[in-house]
């Protein structure tokens, strides 16, 4: 017992010794496990909701449709016998419709948008009603629009909106369990064609009476009918739609979706951000490690002298090691917690359910696997990041701890030799790169994490531009699933950036740190503090640029893999071009500072051996 | 010339007396510069005296000391042997100032600071003189090594001198 | 004799009020073209500071330098360094060589920072350590060099520019005596080559080569000698050869 209260006051009060060092570490491993932790807890967040939609609107457990297929001679209906049968197949309990479907072109406030209208009796119907949550139920001359739909367009009731060219007036917003909310309407081939071109993928949801719906209908866009099914034993919708089959002549698509299948698709607007989330937290902990690194190998040398004296003292190798692993390892918990609970106060914030599913989510559930995870990965960082320097540090021989020597640096002869050719501020830049080659290499690591993570960043946007230029009627529409991104992705970035930035001045303070000797020897043979300092920043800037260079095709690399093997898109060079200029700049300008204050310290009383 | 000096000198072989000077002058280097002939010479008659020394003169020539062969005889050997083996180390005298400086601020007759001012700045100047001298022997030499001697030794002086100064000011400070 | 050096009332303290330390004070100082000047003192007195601030390493609180015609308290930060590595050669005690470093990258940093080229430094470094009495250890680095080598290559380096006065400090301090020779050796052939050398020691040795001689105590200059003159006694007296 008395050999951890050592170690714990020991552990404490170097912390408190050296606040600022502290901190740092804490930001950074912080930084990682909140974004962890959001990417975890996003997990399923929006399933309650669904499940709350679907009780309340009595929303289907199957659906079934029936369309014309693409290109067919668009003069016969197609058959409603399909449906007929399945309303009395066995499983099923109860049915409403089957409905006519029409798509129609919607015009409302500027805006041309493609809809799925569905014809409703303006009485309650006894599966899937949909939830009035503004105005009314459907009447003649009106329509009620899907509340997320309506938001991205910003109707209210009592709007005027067109449809084929006939006018309505919104009467109402709803909710509904059985199609995905705006933009997720079509999927799984449940929408008709539209004039024969590909499926768009954001079509509206609105709906009328019966009689406007089917008025709706053209002989170039004719009816598609929809069936809602309610079983007796919900969880076997597949087997269900396994069993029984709505194939029809080849002039007519059907289609039978499972309530699960509509939960996953609502899911996928939180999905979408736990996607970038994830990849996006893995990347922040690998900030998090090389930021760790620096900051504890720099911390270990300085322990160098009382590793001496706990030994001197008669402390055993290994107490000496968890004397010096105990203070990282006690901010590493603190990090894990402060991560979790800020990600979990936070993660409503990303993953609210949006307005076409009934009520916030809540706090996302902090499972016990995910608390565990979280405080895995910090420890886990923490003991990467420090478990080498420790162990050197507590094998050092007494003798050398004490006499505090540090680690001389290696002869890099063919650097020295280069550096000698180049201009005063490179030298010395080339020269401090010499002696510390492992730092340069970290810091060419992390400025490539950092370029990753941009670069993957830019490459989603790219896809998603290129996804929206291809359609009209996404020009000035609010997409919800791209804002969504959006906003995941800026979150993603600024983390990133701040991890970026966090670690850079970490680095680059270590480095003016263990440069003061040379610098001030620099200052007194004749160096002035400009070159001085330039030549800091340089010895910062020089290993960022092929980090950042290498970033670039690791960043596509990993857009396209978090895009599960989707488009793999480039994002024009001059963004990238951009961010490498960018982040150089930023490099140059974090170290700019340290540097500087470091020059302007008299050279005197840096080499002075003693006071004379 | 210490008399044990040139017995010891002598211990090897019989010698002539110009070569016991010459070997003299060499292990002294510029130290034995000013050597006068006579005094190794009065030094050889005491020993002869003594019974320590036998002086032979060669043939034919008389009466010139630098002519005549000395050697050791058994009680000669003796003494050696015993010198040799003797510890005592020579005495720096620094009684004399110690009582020179205390005599001085007694009786008032003198500055106490300016006797030590002027002590270490003749010091100084033999300190200058002996590294001097000590540069322009070469490094294996046998006078190099006796001058590193004496500069070592100035140097301790010095030393004390720089104490003494502190602990006069320091009384007279007091007083 | 204009003075190439000149000081006058420097003043460096350090801390406020009750806690302050003067540790120069009021120190005036001339020292001349091709001179040697000592200054004397117990550790604490304050002569390395003062030579630091002779050197520009460290800003006076107070009083004037002028060295080599420019006022040095005028001069901003670059000018400053420019004037430190053309002027000045400082030699410090602790070395201060680059461990990574051989000896005669060492010796031609001040050349390279200056700008010249590196064959040109590369060519002065080596003709300096020959004149050191290193030529045949260039390529060795300073682990690999005794201590009284690591001065001289110190001293070297402080050569590289060639400076118009070289400051050391302590230069003998951390050598032994056989080594202390050798630095005492360069020393002189320097002084004869007509080198401005102001040299802060506590070592008797060091100080009675000079050509004056100043004791400094608690941050004053307490004394000043020439050693003029020979001695009272000849060698052979002082190595107790009776007469």
């Amino acid at each position: 017992m008395g050999r951890l209260t050592l170690i714990s006051r020991l552990a404490a009060r170097d912390l408190r010794h050296r606040p600022v060092q502290a901190v740092l570490l804490l930001l950074a491993i912080t930084a990682a496990t909140v974004t962890l932790t959001l990417g975890l807890a996003l997990n399923g967040v929006t399933s309650g909701p669904y499940l709350r939609t679907k009780a309340v609107t009595n929303g289907p457990d199957v659906t079934a449709s029936v369309w014309p297929s693409a290109g067919e001679q668009p003069e016969r209906p197609p058959s409603r016998d399909g449906l007929t049968a399945l309303e009395t197949a066995s499983g099923a309990v109860a049915h409403s419709g089957p409905y006519p479907v029409a798509s129609a072109t919607l015009r409302a406030r500027g805006h041309t948008v493609p809809v799925q209208a569905e014809g409703r009796d303006e009485a309650l119907a006894a599966v899937d009603q949909p939830l009035v949550t503004e105005g009314t139920w459907v009447r003649p001359g009106g329509v009620v629009l899907e509340r997320t739909f309506a938001q991205a367009l910003g109707l209210t009731v009592g709007g005027r909106v067109s449809l084929n060219g006939q006018s309505f007036h919104v009467t109402g917003l709803a909710v509904t369990a059985a199609v995905p909310e705006y933009p997720g309407v079509c999927f799984f081939l449940s929408c008709n064609a539209y004039n024969g071109q590909a499926q768009a993928s954001d079509m509206g949801m609105v709906w009328l009476t019966q009689a406007a719906a089917r008025s709706l209908g053209t002989s170039a866009t004719p009816l598609g009918y929809v069936l809602n099914l309610e079983l007796s034993h919900p969880a076997d919708g597949a087997v269900f739609v396994n069993t029984h089959s709505l194939a029809g002549p080849s002039s007519q698509s059907s289609a039978m979706t499972t309530w699960q299948q509509i939960q996953n698709a609502d899911n996928d607007l939180v999905s979408v951000a736990q996607q970038v989330l994830t990849p996006g937290g893995w990347l922040a902990v690998a900030l998090a490690i090389a930021s760790v690194a620096v900051l504890a190998g720099g911390r270990m040398t300085e322990q160098t002298r009382r590793v001496g004296l706990l030994k001197a003292a008669g402390g055993t190798p290994a107490l000496v090691a968890a004397v010096l692993l105990a203070e990282h390892v006690l901010l590493a918990l603190v990090a894990a917690g402060a991560g979790l609970g800020i990600g979990w106060l936070t993660a409503p914030l990303l993953s609210s359910a949006g307005a076409g599913l009934l009520g916030a989510p809540g706090a996302p559930a902090l499972t016990a696997g995910t608390a565990g995870l979280v405080v895995a990965v910090a420890l886990g960082v923490t003991l990467a990041a420090t478990l080498v320097p420790a162990v050197r540090a507590a094998r050092t021989s007494t003798v050398s701890a004490l006499a505090d020597s540090a680690r001389p640096p290696r002869r890099r002869a063919l650097l020295i030799a280069v550096s000698a050719l180049l201009p005063v501020p490179l030298l010395i830049g080339l020269r401090l790169i010499a002696r510390r080659p492992r730092r340069a290499l970290l810091g060419a690591a992390s400025t490539a994490v950092t370029v990753t993570g941009i670069v993957a960043v830019l490459a989603a946007h790219h896809a998603y531009d290129l996804v929206a230029g291809r359609f009209d009627w996404f020009a000035g529409l609010s997409d919800p699933v791209s804002g969504r991104v959006s906003q995941v992705m800026a979150v993603l970035t600024v983390v990133l950036l701040t991890l970026a930035a966090v670690n850079t001045v970490i680095a680059g303070w270590a480095t003016a740190l263990e440069a003061r000797q040379p610098s001030a020897l620099a200052r007194a043979l004749g160096g002035t503090p400009r070159q001085v300092s330039v030549g800091l920043a340089a010895a910062q800037v020089l290993p960022a640029l092929p980090g950042a260079l290498a970033g670039i095709p690791l960043g596509i690399a990993l857009f396209a893999v978090a895009n599960s093997g989707g488009v793999v898109s480039v994002p024009p060079a001059s963004w990238l071009a951009a961010v490498v200029a960018g982040t150089l700049a930023a490099v140059a300008a974090l170290t700019a500072l340290p540097a500087t204050l470091g020059a302007r310290r008299p050279a005197a009383l840096i080499l002075r051996s003693e006071v004379a | 010339m210490q008399q044990e000096v040139v017995l010891a000198m002598l211990a090897k072989e019989p010698t002539h007396g110009y070569e016991l000077r010459a070997r003299l002058k060499q292990a002294l280097g510029p130290v034995g510069e000013e050597l006068n002939a006579g005094q190794i010479y009065v030094t050889l008659t005491r020993l002869e005296k003594a019974g320590l020394v036998t002086a032979r003169p060669t043939a034919g020539v008389q009466e010139r000391p630098d002519r005549k062969v000395y050697e050791l005889t058994a009680a000669g050997q003796q003494r050696v042997a015993e010198w040799l083996a003797e510890v005592s180390w020579p005495r720096p005298d620094l009684t004399e100032f110690h009582l020179k400086l205390i005599a001085a601020a007694a009786a008032r007759l003198g500055d106490p600071l300016a006797i030590v001012d002027a002590q270490r700045r003749e010091l100084l100047r033999r300190l200058r003189d002996a590294q001097r001298a000590a540069m322009a022997e070469s490094a294996t030499s046998d006078a190099a090594l006796l001058l590193e001697g004496i500069v070592l030794r100035l140097q301790a002086d010095l030393r004390w001198l720089e104490a003494c100064e502190r602990t006069w000011t320091t009384r007279r400070s007091q007083s | 004799m204009t003075a190439l050096l000149s000081a006058r009332g420097l003043c460096k303290e350090y801390g406020k009020g009750d806690a302050l330390v003067r540790a120069v004070d009021d120190v005036d100082l001339d020292v001349a073209v091709g001179e040697t000047v000592a200054i004397m003192g117990p550790s604490g007195c304050g002569k390395s500071t003062l030579l630091h601030l002779l050197g520009g390493l460290d800003r006076p609180t107070r009083g004037e330098i002028e060295l080599a015609g420019s006022r040095v308290g005028q001069l901003g930060e670059r000018a400053l360094a420019r004037l430190r590595r053309d002027a000045v050669g400082f030699v410090f005690q602790a070395f201060h060589l680059m461990d990574e470093l051989t000896a005669a990258e060492n010796v031609e940093l001040p050349a390279l920072l200056a700008g010249r080229s590196p064959r040109a430094a590369r060519r002065r470094a080596l003709e300096l350590l020959d004149r050191t009495g290193l030529a045949d250890r260039a390529r060795f680095l300073p682990s690999a060099l005794s201590g009284g080598q690591r001065q001289r290559v110190a001293i070297a380096r402080a050569l590289a520019n060639d400076p118009a006065i070289v400051l050391a400090d302590e230069p003998t301090g951390n050598l032994d005596s056989a080594a202390t020779l050798d630095v005492l050796r360069l020393f002189d052939d320097l002084h004869r080559a007509g080198q401005t050398l102001v040299i802060v020691t506590h070592d008797s040795r060091i100080a009675a080569t000079a050509d004056r001689l100043i004791s400094m105590r608690d941050g004053e200059f307490t004394d000043e000698t020439r050693l003029t003159g020979g001695t009272a006694g000849s060698l052979g007296k002082l190595a107790g050869l009776e007469g």
